[in-house]
């Protein structure tokens, strides 16, 4: 087993969760597994994995890979989230109420179903941040993980959406060294007929 | 960032029984099934009613209200509606208002619109930004205070939240020119309403200074004829960019006027000739 950089400790934790797993297949990017479960891309379709951020349009088909970041299937996302072997991330954006709407206007936040157990940090997928939002990206990783940059994590949104493939890229590059993308995000998970969970964005606590 | 450099190889994820692999594949062919026919939810409408129209009964169409929409819009940020309200012959009530929601969206009211007295067969076009797949409503008030309500189901996404074009830049440009067009010489008993303005919804991400565009928008609409109401409206951030009203008008010799409102207090005010003899 290829241990995680995060020295003994992080590793022992991890290994604690993964005894729920009667049996382990070590998966590689691009092992056997991981092939598997892909449908095999048609390489007129395939789409290339561009070297900088993305921009509009998001919601377009996605590439297959993102350097440096493990890709997931659905049922290896599921398998992990039934180990509580990652901290789960959904980056799914959702506007915040603009500042100067006319008084009396009817607002609702859309609700948002997600995968039990994950954390919503929302418009943090786009190809460029304003300072709050990359903060707030921080902020919220280094919270999930506890500060953990070796903690195992698990970034998604719906299909063909590359705001998760954005938010994956930036936490690899905010020094988090395990990077999972779930591209098929929410999607996969509810056609999978996986239990979903009402979530509310995270919200950075009391200063410590 | 040295760890984009690093080989994709660097770590393995521990994981994952073979047992569990098969599971959710027989799960996800069960789902895909029966789902496919089912009508979409009213959950979203049964939220949000009780805010919309507070204490009131919402009805049926009844026949007296219409609502026509794409069922796939080709562009979010511009689904043209057209309601049609009319009440039989000989029917004493007449038409008060009626209001456009789109369920979905975070700011479900597109607009409230309102005419003068005594109307009884009217109809209004104009063109919405639709941000996800949505229930669509258009629901009439008549003068004895009841409501009715038809309703579409558009297939769109992303409406509110398009980006700025260049012809955002040349609405801003002409920020406020307003346009009148009477349809009489063309054998229609319909008039045409154009105001310049960008209508910035408040959701537009602009990629220059990496946050959302502030909202900016036309609020509100009088068009008048020698004092009469042709077409009220309190619109909101669904309403499109450059926000155009097509809509029953029967030409005459008498002017008409445009007053237009934004969010920022701007009045935009222009007078034509009514286009009839």
């Amino acid at each position: 087993m290829i241990g995680p950089r995060g020295g003994v400790k992080g590793g022992a934790r991890r290994l604690a969760g993964m005894g729920l797993l009667a049996a382990l297949v070590l998966l590689g990017p691009g092992g056997p597994a991981a092939r598997g479960a892909e449908p095999a891309l048609d390489a007129d379709l395939a789409v290339a994995e561009p070297s900088d951020y993305r921009f509009e349009p998001y919601r377009a088909p996605t590439p297959a890979t993102l350097a440096g970041a493990q890709v997931l299937s659905t049922a290896q996302a599921e398998a992990l989230w039934r180990a509580k072997g990652a901290v789960f991330v959904d980056v799914l954006p959702r506007p915040p109420r603009p500042a100067n709407l006319p008084a009396g206007t009817l607002w609702r936040d859309l609700p948002h179903d997600s995968i039990p157990g994950s954390a919503w940090l929302p418009n943090v997928g786009f190809g460029a941040l304003d300072g709050a939002s990359q903060r707030y990206f921080e902020d919220g990783l280094t919270a999930l993980t506890g500060g953990d940059r070796h903690r195992l994590v698990v970034l998604f949104c719906l299909k063909d959406c590359w705001m998760s493939w954005n938010a994956a890229k930036r936490a690899l590059a905010g020094g988090f060294d395990r990077v999972a993308w779930f591209p098929e995000g929410v999607d996969g998970w509810k056609a999978a007929g996986l239990p979903l969970e009402r979530l509310e964005p995270w919200q950075p606590g009391p200063a410590r | 960032m040295e760890n984009v450099l690093r080989p994709r190889r660097a770590w393995g994820l521990p994981l994952i029984a073979l047992t569990l692999l098969a599971a959710p594949a027989a799960r996800a062919a069960e789902a895909d099934g029966p789902a496919a026919v089912v009508e979409p939810k009213e959950t979203t409408w049964s939220a949000i009613a009780p805010d919309v129209f507070p204490e009131q009964v919402v009805g049926d169409a009844e026949g007296v209200v219409a609502l026509a929409a794409p069922t796939r819009a080709e562009d979010a940020a511009l689904v043209p509606l057209t309601v049609s309200l009319s009440l039989p012959p000989g029917d004493p009530r007449s038409f008060k208002g009626v209001t456009v929601v789109i369920d979905e969206n975070p700011s479900p009211v597109a607009g409230r619109f309102s005419f003068g007295d005594g109307q009884k067969d009217f109809a209004l076009s104009l063109r919405t930004r639709v941000n996800s797949y949505s229930y669509v409503r258009a629901i009439a008030e008549t003068n004895d205070g009841k409501l009715h309500m038809a309703k579409a189901y558009v297939k769109a996404a992303g409406g509110c939240s398009a980006p700025a074009t260049k012809d955002t830049a040349d609405s801003i440009a002409h920020l406020g020119d307003i346009r009148f067009r009477s349809f009489a010489d063309a054998g229609k008993n319909e008039a045409q309403v154009q105001i310049r303005h960008p209508n910035f919804s408040g959701l537009q991400m602009d990629e220059a200074t990496r946050g959302y565009t502030p909202a900016w928008f036309v609020r509100e609409v009088k068009v008048t004829q020698g004092g009469h109401l042709l077409l009220g409206m309190e619109g909101g951030i669904s309403i499109s960019e450059d926000p155009t009203f097509r809509f029953s008008y029967k030409a005459s010799a008498e002017p008409v006027t445009v007053r237009a409102e934004d969010t920022e207090g701007k009045v935009f005010t222009r007078t034509f000739p009514g286009g009839g003899s």
